[in-house]
C-alpha cells in the first residue's frame, strides 16, 4: 500500500491548479474594438431576428426578401411568419370575398413555403384581410411580438421616383421592431433567382 | 519583410494554435534535458533548472515583448537585425540556423531513444547502426517530406500538444502524490551534490529545456492579433515549462520508484536520479520516470514513449522547416544568398534550403553517432574531449547556439527600447528605469540587462564545460562569418555596416498587416507629433 504525503499532494494539486489556471488565463484574451463591435452586431443581430414576419401584399412584392430572411431564419434559428395581407376596398364588407385577389396570395405564399422547404426551416403562413395593410402588418408584429419585419419593394414602381410606397413608409415609421426593407436594383435579382419564382407564380407549384 | 506583390500568409492561427506552435518545440525538451541534467547536476539538478529557468523567463519575456511590438516572422535574428545592424543581426541567425540543425538531429536522435522503450531492437548496444540508421532515416524523410511540401497542421500540432499537457500533468500529478517524499529530497541534495563544474555543466545542459520560443515569434506573422494573443501565449507557454522542468527535476531526485531500480554495468545498486541519467537512459528519461509511478506507470508505460516520440518528431520537423525559414528570411534581409530563397519550381518549397541544411544536420549526427560506431573514435574522442559524444554532443551545441542567440535578443532589446522609443508596445517587460535618450523619454529594461548576464554566464558555463562544444561553437561562428563577408563584398554590401532600411515606414506596414490597428493609431499619432508633415502612407 503506497502511503500519501501531505506535501506531496499539496505539491500535486498545486501542479495541476497552476496549469489549469495559465491555460485558461491564456485562452481569454481581452477582445479588441473591431471585435467588440463584431460581437455587438452578432447579439444585435439574435436578438433582432428571433421572431420574424414577411409581408406579401398586393403593393408590395417580398419574394426575394423571402429568401434572404429564410437564410438569417436558418442560421439565428428563428421563427418565420409569412403574411399576405389581402386589402379590401372601404366599399365592400370586411369579409369580402375576393377571389383574384386570394389567389394570388395563395401564390405567394406557397412560393413562400417553396423557399422555406428549399431553405429546410418551418414557415408558418396566414392571409389577413383587412382595410388598411399597414395595420394589418403592425397589429401582427404586435400579436407575435416580432423583433423584424421584412418587406420588400412596392409592386408597382420599382424606380417610378419613389421607391418606396406609403404603406412601407408608414410600416417603417410606426413599427415597434426592427424593419428591413429590401428595395431590388435595376436589373431586379436580388438574393433570389427571379426566373425560378417567375416559374412558381405561373405554375402555382412548389418543388 | 514580405514583397508587396506576394501573397500573404493567412492569419488563422489561434491563442491555442500559437501556444502549440511554441509548445511542440519547447515542450520536447524536457524529454532530452531532463537526463543531461541529472546526470551532470545530480543532487542539484532541480536548482540548475532553476537557475536555467529564471535565465529563461528573462529570455521569455524579451522575446514576448519583441514579437508582440515586431510581430513578423524572423524572430530572434529580425529583433537583432532591426536593433544592432545586419551584421550581428547575421551572427544571431547563423547561431539560431545552428540551433535549428540540431534541433532536427538531437530530437530525432531521441525519438529513437525513446521508441526503443516500444522496440528495444533500436537502441542495442551491440549493433549501434540500428541507431545510427533509424535516426538518419527519420531526418532523410523529413526533409523528403519538407521538400515535397507535406508539413503536420496547426490542428495535428494543438491535438499532440493537448494531449502532452494532459499526460505531463498526470505524471507530475500521480508522481508527487503517490511517490514524493520531501525528506528523499533534502537527503539527495545534501548526499549528492555535485562539483562547481558539473553545476556549470547541468546549468548549461538545463538551458536545452527551455529553447525553442523562438517558434512563436516564427508564427507572428500566422497568428491572428499577434500584439494582443503572443504575449498571452508566450507568458503561458513560459510558466507552463518552468513549472514541468522545476517538478520533474524535484520528483526525480525525491521519488520512491514503483520498481526496484535496476543495477548499473558495474553490478552497484543505483538511485533512481543516477538511473534516469547515465548515457544509456539520458535519451528517454521521462519515459522510464512515468513507468515508475505508481499505479498511473501501468498506463504511462504504455502510452508515454509514443506520445514522447510523436512530440520529438513534430519537434524535429520544427527543424527542418525552422531553418528553411530563418534562412529565406535572412536571404530577403540580405544576409545570405538569395540561393536560400529559391523555391522548387513544382513543390513551392525552399527545397535548396531544406537539403542544405539537413545535409548539416547529417554531419552533426555523424559527429554526434561516431564514437559508438567505431572504436578509435571512441578513443580519440575519449582522449581529447572527454569521452563527450551521443547525446551529450548535440546538447553542448543547441546550448551554445542558444546561449548566443538569446545574448544578442537581449542586447537588441534594449537597443530598440532605446531607439525605436515610438514603436507601440502592447507588452512590456516590468522594472524601467526612465530615461532620457537623444530628445526622447525612454524606458530601460532592468530584466534586460539582469538577462543578459545570466545567458552570458550560461554561453561562458557551456564554454568551460563542453569540449566540443567550445570548438564546434566558434567554428560554426567562423564558418558563417566567412560565409557573411564573401557575400556581402560581392554584392556591394557594407559588412559590418548596415544597408539602408527604411524602418518607420515598415512598423506601419507590420501593424497594419498584424490587423492591429488601433496600435498603428498610435504609432502614427507619435510619427506626427514629432513630425507635422505626412510621415507616411498607410495604405
Amino acid at each position: 500500500m503506497i502511503a500519501i504525503n501531505p506535501i506531496g499532494a499539496l505539491v500535486a494539486a498545486a501542479i495541476v491548479l497552476a496549469v489549469v489556471a495559465t491555460l485558461w488565463w491564456m485562452l481569454h484574451p481581452p477582445i479588441s474594438k473591431v471585435q467588440e463591435i463584431a460581437r455587438d452586431a452578432e447579439t444585435e443581430l439574435e436578438r433582432m431576428v428571433g421572431s420574424i414576419i414577411v409581408v406579401f401584399s398586393e403593393n408590395i412584392a417580398s419574394q426575394h426578401m423571402m429568401a434572404l430572411a429564410a437564410k438569417l431564419a436558418k442560421g439565428e434559428r428563428s421563427e418565420l411568419l409569412a403574411i399576405y395581407v389581402v386589402s379590401v376596398p372601404y366599399s365592400l364588407p370586411p369579409d369580402a370575398e375576393m377571389t383574384d385577389e386570394e389567389r394570388r396570395a395563395l401564390d405567394a405564399l406557397g412560393a413562400a413555403q417553396a423557399i422555406a422547404a428549399k431553405a429546410d426551416i418551418n414557415l408558418r403562413t396566414e392571409t389577413v384581410k383587412a382595410r388598411s395593410t399597414k395595420q394589418a402588418v403592425l397589429d401582427i408584429a404586435k400579436r407575435e411580438r416580432a423583433n423584424l419585419i421584412v418587406l420588400g419593394s412596392f409592386r408597382e414602381g420599382k424606380y417610378t421616383g419613389a421607391p418606396l410606397s406609403r404603406t412601407i413608409e408608414e410600416i417603417a415609421a410606426e413599427a415597434k421592431c426592427d424593419v428591413i426593407i429590401g428595395v431590388e436594383g435595376k436589373h431586379g435579382n436580388l438574393l433570389v433567382d427571379q426566373v425560378g419564382f417567375e416559374q412558381i407564380e405561373q405554375g402555382g407549384k412548389a418543388p | 519583410m514580405p514583397d508587396q506583390h506576394q501573397p500573404e500568409l493567412k492569419r488563422s492561427v489561434t491563442p491555442w494554435g500559437s501556444f502549440s506552435w511554441g509548445y511542440s518545440d519547447v515542450g520536447a525538451d524536457i524529454f532530452v534535458g531532463l537526463g543531461l541534467v541529472l546526470g551532470a547536476a545530480a543532487g542539484a539538478s532541480n536548482v540548475a533548472f532553476l537557475f536555467a529557468g529564471i535565465v529563461y523567463v528573462c529570455i521569455g519575456l524579451a522575446y514576448t515583448e519583441l514579437a508582440a511590438t515586431y510581430p513578423v516572422a524572423g524572430g530572434g535574428q529580425y529583433f537583432v537585425m532591426r536593433g544592432l545592424g545586419d551584421f550581428l543581426g547575421f551572427i544571431a541567425g547563423w547561431a539560431v540556423l545552428l540551433d535549428f540543425t540540431i534541433d532536427v538531429t538531437l530530437f530525432a536522435w531521441s525519438c529513437v531513444d525513446y521508441l526503443s522503450e516500444v522496440i528495444p531492437y533500436l537502441l542495442n548496444p551491440i549493433h549501434p547502426w540500428i541507431h545510427f540508421i533509424a535516426v538518419f532515416g527519420l531526418i532523410a524523410g523529413l526533409c523528403l517530406l519538407n521538400v515535397l511540401g507535406v508539413r503536420e497542421s496547426t490542428t495535428f500540432n494543438g491535438v499532440v500538444s493537448a494531449l502532452d499537457v494532459i499526460s505531463e500533468t498526470s505524471i507530475l500529478f500521480f508522481g508527487f502524490l503517490f511517490a514524493f517524499r520531501p525528506e528523499l529530497l533534502v537527503h539527495t541534495m545534501t548526499t549528492q551534490w555535485p562539483s562547481t563544474f558539473n553545476l556549470m555543466l547541468g546549468a548549461s545542459y538545463a538551458i536545452i529545456s527551455f529553447v525553442g520560443l523562438e517558434s512563436i515569434s516564427q508564427a507572428a506573422q500566422e497568428t491572428q492579433r499577434p500584439a494582443s494573443i503572443i504575449p498571452r501565449t508566450s507568458i503561458a507557454l513560459i510558466l507552463t515549462i518552468l513549472i514541468y522542468a522545476l517538478a520533474y527535476s524535484n520528483l526525480a531526485l525525491g521519488m520512491v520508484p514503483w520498481h526496484p531500480v535496476p543495477l548499473d554495468a558495474m553490478g552497484h545498486a543505483q538511485t533512481l536520479w543516477q538511473w534516469l541519467g547515465n548515457n544509456d537512459n539520458n535519451g528517454k528519461a521521462v519515459a522510464l520516470l512515468a513507468k515508475d509511478v505508481p499505479y498511473f506507470g501501468a498506463i504511462a508505460a504504455l502510452y508515454v514513449p509514443i506520445l514522447g516520440a510523436i512530440l520529438l518528431l513534430i519537434s524535429s520537423n520544427s527543424g527542418v522547416f525552422g531553418s528553411s525559414r530563418i534562412a529565406y528570411a535572412m536571404a530577403n534581409a540580405k544576409l545570405l544568398p538569395s540561393i536560400f530563397q529559391r523555391v522548387h519550381r513544382r513543390f513551392r518549397t525552399p527545397a535548396i534550403s531544406i537539403i542544405a541544411f539537413c545535409a548539416i544536420a547529417v554531419i552533426e549526427l555523424i559527429f554526434a553517432a561516431w564514437p559508438s560506431l567505431d572504436p578509435g573514435a571512441a578513443a580519440f574522442y575519449a582522449k581529447f574531449f572527454h569521452g563527450e559524444g551521443g547525446i551529450g554532443f548535440l546538447g553542448d551545441l543547441y546550448a551554445f547556439g542558444a546561449a548566443t542567440s538569446y545574448s544578442f535578443v537581449f542586447l537588441a532589446l534594449i537597443a530598440l527600447r532605446m531607439n525605436d522609443p515610438l514603436s507601440p508596445r502592447k507588452f512590456r517587460i516590468p522594472l524601467n528605469i526612465p530615461l532620457t535618450y537623444k530628445g526622447e523619454r525612454v524606458l530601460f529594461p532592468v530584466i534586460g540587462v539582469l538577462g543578459f548576464i545570466g545567458i552570458l554566464s550560461i554561453l561562458v558555463f557551456t564554454i568551460i564545460t563542453h569540449d566540443l562544444g567550445r570548438i564546434a561553437g566558434p567554428a560554426w561562428l567562423i564558418l558563417g562569418f566567412i560565409i557573411f563577408v564573401v557575400y556581402r563584398r560581392k554584392k556591394g554590401l557594407p559588412v559590418f555596416g548596415s544597408a539602408p532600411h527604411d524602418w518607420r515606414h515598415e512598423q506601419i506596414g507590420i501593424l497594419r498587416d498584424a490587423g492591429e490597428l488601433e496600435l498603428m493609431d498610435e504609432y502614427l499619432a507619435r510619427l506626427k507629433e514629432r513630425e507635422p508633415a505626412p510621415v507616411a502612407e498607410i495604405g
